[in-house]
């Protein structure tokens, strides 16, 4: 990214989009339009777009989890992607076998993560562990998303450590949103902050408020900056509130009132707009342009998954295997 | 000179390494120790950084084969035992197995399986668990009986696109030997009929190959001709050459080393029941280990594992029906 | 004196060698229970060779420096006889004699097969329990009657039946018959003359065997037929014997209509109309057209429609309605000059009323006091024995003997 300004645009752009994207995913949700799920990512969009705005899409590997869709955008997955998989359209890059935010494209860096938390942790540290024996590791940077959930699993454990004993340049982003699911933190871990395992695991760990896009750019960006130029391994924790439920089928009525009243409670997206205002970044008449753009781009992504053929069993390939078997004799 | 089913691993192993940049192995104790059973000894010399000691974490171990898998690499995972693959379940079932039927890119990781049992290794050192495998859609689970399969079918493995668990007995490693490794072989997915014979047919795959030969010449005293058919591959299963054995037979025995609910016994004989239930002159008979944990004590291990003696009682009874 | 080898232990779970780092004794020192005598190193740690009895060195075979793997033979202790038996140790003389029984039963393997379990930690048991329980049936009770998948559909390929292969000797478990014991008597059978048989021929074999499926027994009694005589000669058109047998049946069966019931599942379906079957010869074959509501109608009535239907089975000219609905069947095999038999009714049906040859008889008569001639025929009765039992069978018969004593009122 060429300056501060034009990061925090790009960044900007991306929650904006993001946040106009899953309105309409809730609502054609609640249309009864998207069979399955839906899951926002409504308050961590600044935290995800700063990281996926640091990312370089053709170079870097990104792993993005439930609650990505601002990081997603400004790696630069299409909506399309998108709106094809939550609608379950043949085009779309899981083609109806796969949906909501199951999706990916691993040939672009962009693995497809699957629901087991944690999992996607030495995944990525196997692209980049492949990619250091390809010889094609210098300046790449892989990077994932956990909430405060997966940080419980083995399999996390396993990853962290694994990522660390390899020394790869690894960005985990843990945003903290205070719920998994309906699970509190105190019923989740019981360090003071998760940020002190960084030490444990052989991370550098960084903590951010995530509710602040500045703040987000500063630590996530820098921690990104560091693992590209050889720094190591890098955990930031990012602490905010999820502003949602854990899907759209849930209100998430057990988050407390004064929890929604707090620090984290606020909306990154307001938070942005003034820092990119009152710091000189984007004029509002620009925010405001961009946000028509937005929506004319949403309103076009989603007409089109819509009208797109949904798939059709008796034409489906039934096999798990790209082996087509039996084969001849060698 | 004689080739053991250890040193076709090995050898199979070098030759990928020195065939095909894309291939390094990475498991526990692999790299100069040479492994815990020494699959892997001398090619962490021989292939600098491409023979990678892992940390004791199977889940990840899988994680990072895959991801390196997306990358285009051609990993090959030494689980030190098959039993601690349970560990990386997660990875190898719903992240690998997935992987081709959700996004279209086919994960080419080959997974070793030391499997199976050896006197004094007990419950968690000697178990088999091709069938809980078999049974994901996604999987190729190979299970070679012989030394040249052994040292081939590793070989297609890796070259396979699809993930594949190799199932090595380490009851053969040592004690498997033979004067050479075949140039010829049958493709991964092919069965091999082991010993010809026209009165039952005993499919079996991996170490209870040589236990139902075993079984089978002691039949042949009393003028019983037993076919033995090798599977090879759990999965895909070859049924077109076991429906001709047991066409030739009328009469089924499935055997296996595995624990007896389910599995790949189960499997072959639904198959050749629904398939082929006007080729039998008798019910199908499944013989595995008794459905308990695999015992420590040599003594118990024998008697919870098919012998050349429970075998060939299966047999008779089959017969005499 | 016996010979005792150092072997290389298993120094742990997942470790295949170790290498020796010192050798601690020299050929002819004496060694103690216990003594560590070789130190070897694993990956993991240092460890010491111990020795399980006390001895003199006779060889050292290790090398320092150089690994060796589990179960290599590292040096040689001479131990004395009475040693051996105190600490039980396995002796070069024992193991080998272990080793030359293993080698016997695993003989005349292929080389590629060939493999040991090893002999020094694992001794084959003969009394080990083999873990296979016995198969659920039985052989001795199956015996020629079962007959498997397979040998069911070879015969099916060859449109054959159970009662087709009732003539073949199985040479199988049990007695069965086999494939190969079918193909051998099939084979047998072409030397011999044959030809196809006839449709008729086969839809006759195909009910009578389905029928023969039922528990089928046979009543009978004899039967006076002047007086039914006397009463024909007096009627014009004459009605035929079968046809006073018909309505003298349909009457009995109205008075006791359970006796025809049909069993099916747990359930007795009972006759809706009177309608009575009737055999007749035909070539190559036999066909039961039947007659309606026997029971409504006068002799007089039937002897037409009789006629024709007769007429017409014969010359095969029955729609498949005229041989539907019946409830029972009259045949009389008395015109093929037969004085007895035992028919079967039809697979649908439950009864079969049969009449036998007509013969002079001499018949007490009290009321001359003296032998009289008289017209004597056997009437027989088969049922399916699931509905009705010989008593029920015997006095249905018995009513249709007592009627057709009273022709005129048929």
């Amino acid at each position: 990214m060429s300056s501060q300004r034009e990061f925090l645009r790009c960044s900007f752009r991306a929650m904006l989009r993001s946040r106009t994207l899953e309105n309409k995913l809730s609502s054609l949700y609640k249309a009864g339009k998207i069979v399955g799920g839906v899951y926002l990512g409504r308050g961590q969009e600044a935290v995800s777009a700063t990281l996926g705005t640091s990312l370089i899409q053709g170079k870097d590997c990104f792993a993005p989890l439930i609650r990505d869709q601002a990081g997603r955008t400004a790696f630069g997955e299409s909506m399309l992607d998108c709106t094809r998989t939550y609608l379950g359209s043949v085009e779309g890059p899981m083609k109806g076998r796969d949906g909501n935010i199951h999706r990916g494209r691993p040939e672009k860096g962009m693995p497809a993560m699957i629901s087991h938390l944690g999992a996607q942790v030495p995944l990525i540290a196997g692209m980049l562990f492949a990619k250091r024996m390809k010889g094609v590791l210098d300046g790449c940077v892989g990077a994932t998303t956990v909430g405060d959930g997966a940080t419980s699993t083995g399999a996390f454990h396993e990853g962290m450590n694994l990522a660390a004993v390899e020394n790869l340049p690894m960005v985990v982003v843990v945003a903290n949103n205070q719920f998994a699911y309906s699970t509190p933190n105190h019923r989740q871990f019981a360090c003071t902050d998760l940020v002190e395992r960084a030490k444990g695991y052989g991370f550098s760990g960084h903590s951010v408020d995530g509710t602040d896009m500045l703040a987000c750019a500063k630590v996530i960006g820098g921690a990104v900056r560091t693992a590209r130029d050889g720094g190591g391994p890098q955990m930031i924790v990012a602490h905010l509130l999820r502003l949602s439920g854990h899907g759209e089928h849930d209100d998430g009525s057990y988050v407390p009132d004064s929890a929604k009243g707090g620090h984290y409670g606020r909306d990154c997206i307001e938070v942005a707009m003034r820092q990119l205002a009152e710091g000189g970044y984007a004029a509002v008449n620009e925010i405001l342009s961009w946000q028509e753009e937005a929506a004319e781009e949403v309103q076009r992504a989603v007409a089109q998954a819509q009208q797109e053929p949904v798939p059709d069993p008796y034409r489906e390939d039934w096999t798990a295997l790209s082996t087509k078997f039996p084969l001849t004799s060698t | 000179m004689s080739v053991t089913y250890i040193d076709a691993i090995r050898e199979a192993q070098e030759t990928l390494l020195r065939e095909d940049p894309r291939v390094f192995l990475y498991g526990q104790d692999i790299a100069n120790f040479g492994g815990a059973f020494k699959a892997t000894k001398g090619l962490s010399d021989a292939f600098p950084g491409r023979v990678i000691d892992s940390p004791i974490s199977e889940d990840a171990m899988i994680g990072l084969a895959v991801g390196a898998a997306i990358e285009g690499m051609r990993p090959i995972v030494e689980m030190q035992f098959a039993d601690f693959s349970s560990i990386a379940f997660n990875q190898i079932v719903n992240q690998a197995a997935t992987h081709y039927y959700r996004t279209g890119m086919p994960i080419p990781i080959t997974v070793r399986l030391p499997s199976g049992g050896t006197p004094g290794s007990g419950p968690f050192h000697s178990q088999s668990m091709e069938g809980i495998y078999a049974q994901y859609p996604g999987l190729v689970v190979v299970t070679p009986a012989t030394v040249s399969d052994a040292y081939h079918m590793l070989i297609d493995s890796v070259k396979l696109d699809d993930p594949v668990l190799y199932c090595e007995h380490k009851f053969l490693y040592r004690w498997l030997k033979s004067k050479a490794i075949n140039g010829d072989h049958l493709p991964i997915g092919q069965a091999r009929i082991a010993r010809p014979g026209k009165h039952a047919t005993v499919v079996t795959y991996s170490a209870m190959v040589h236990e139902a030969v075993r079984a089978a010449d002691r039949l042949q005293a009393d003028g019983w001709e037993i076919e033995v058919v090798d599977l090879r591959s759990v999965k895909p299963l070859d049924l077109d050459t076991v429906l001709a054995s047991v066409a030739r037979t009328g009469r089924l025995l499935a055997l296996g080393e595995a624990f007896p609910w389910g599995g790949v016994t189960a499997e072959v004989v639904a198959k050749v029941t629904e398939e082929g239930f006007h080729l039998l002159d008798a019910p199908p008979q499944r013989l595995n280990a008794r459905d308990t944990p695999v015992p420590y004590h040599p003594k118990l291990w024998a008697a919870h594992r098919p012998t050349p003696e429970s075998i060939c009682d299966a047999l008779r009874k089959l017969l005499s029906f | 004196m016996p010979t005792v080898p150092i072997l290389m232990p298993q120094l742990g779970e997942s470790i295949a060698e170790a290498t020796v780092i010192r050798l601690d004794v020299k050929v002819g020192d004496a060694v103690r229970t216990d003594q560590e005598i070789i130190e070897v190193e694993t990956n993991k740690a240092v460890m010491g060779i111990t020795t399980l009895c006390d001895g003199v060195v006779s060889e050292i075979r290790a090398v320092e420096g150089v690994s060796y793997s589990v179960g290599s033979l590292l040096g040689m202790l001479e131990v004395t006889e009475e040693e051996v038996v105190r600490t039980g140790v396995d002796t070069t003389e024992s193991m080998d004699a272990k080793k030359a029984v293993q080698q016997e039963q695993d003989s005349g393997q292929e080389d590629n097969l060939h493999f040991a379990i090893d002999g020094d930690s694992y001794e084959e048991d003969p009394s080990i329990i083999p873990s296979v329980k016995g198969l659920p049936v039985p052989t001795g009770v199956m015996g020629a009657h079962y007959i498997s998948p397979r040998m069911r559909a070879r015969m099916a390929d060859m449109g054959l039946r159970e009662a087709d292969i009732s003539a073949i000797v199985g040479t199988g478990a049990g007695g069965r018959v086999t494939v190969e014991d079918l193909e051998r008597f099939l084979d047998y059978l072409e030397a011999w003359p044959s030809a196809p048989a006839s449709p008729m021929r086969m839809a006759v074999a195909d009910a009578m065997r389905r029928s023969w499926t039922r528990p089928l027994a046979t009543v009978g009694l004899p039967v006076l037929l002047d007086r039914l005589l006397g009463h024909r000669r007096a009627q014009l058109p004459k009605p035929g014997l079968t046809l006073y047998l018909l309505r003298a049946f349909a009457l009995a069966l109205k008075e006791q209509p359970m006796t025809a019931g049909y069993l099916i599942g747990e359930k007795v379906v009972h006759p809706r109309s009177f309608d009575i079957g009737v055999a007749v010869q035909v070539e190559d074959g036999v066909v039961v057209p039947a007659i309606r509501k026997v029971d409504e109608k006068s002799l007089a009535e039937l002897v037409t429609e009789y006629d024709d239907l007769v007429d017409r089975a014969r010359r095969r000219r029955l729609t498949e309605e005229d041989s539907q609905g019946g409830i029972a069947t009259v045949t009389n095999f008395g015109t093929f000059g037969l004085t007895t038999g035992t028919p079967i009714p039809l697979p649908n049906e439950t009864l079969i009323l049969g009449i036998g040859a007509g013969r002079k008889t001499p018949v007490w008569s009290e009321q001359v006091e003296t032998f009289i001639p008289a017209t004597e025929a056997e009437l027989v009765l088969t049922f399916d024995h699931r509905v009705v039992d010989g008593g029920g069978a015997g006095v249905l018969l018995k009513r249709v003997s007592e009627l057709l004593q009273r022709p005129e009122d048929l």
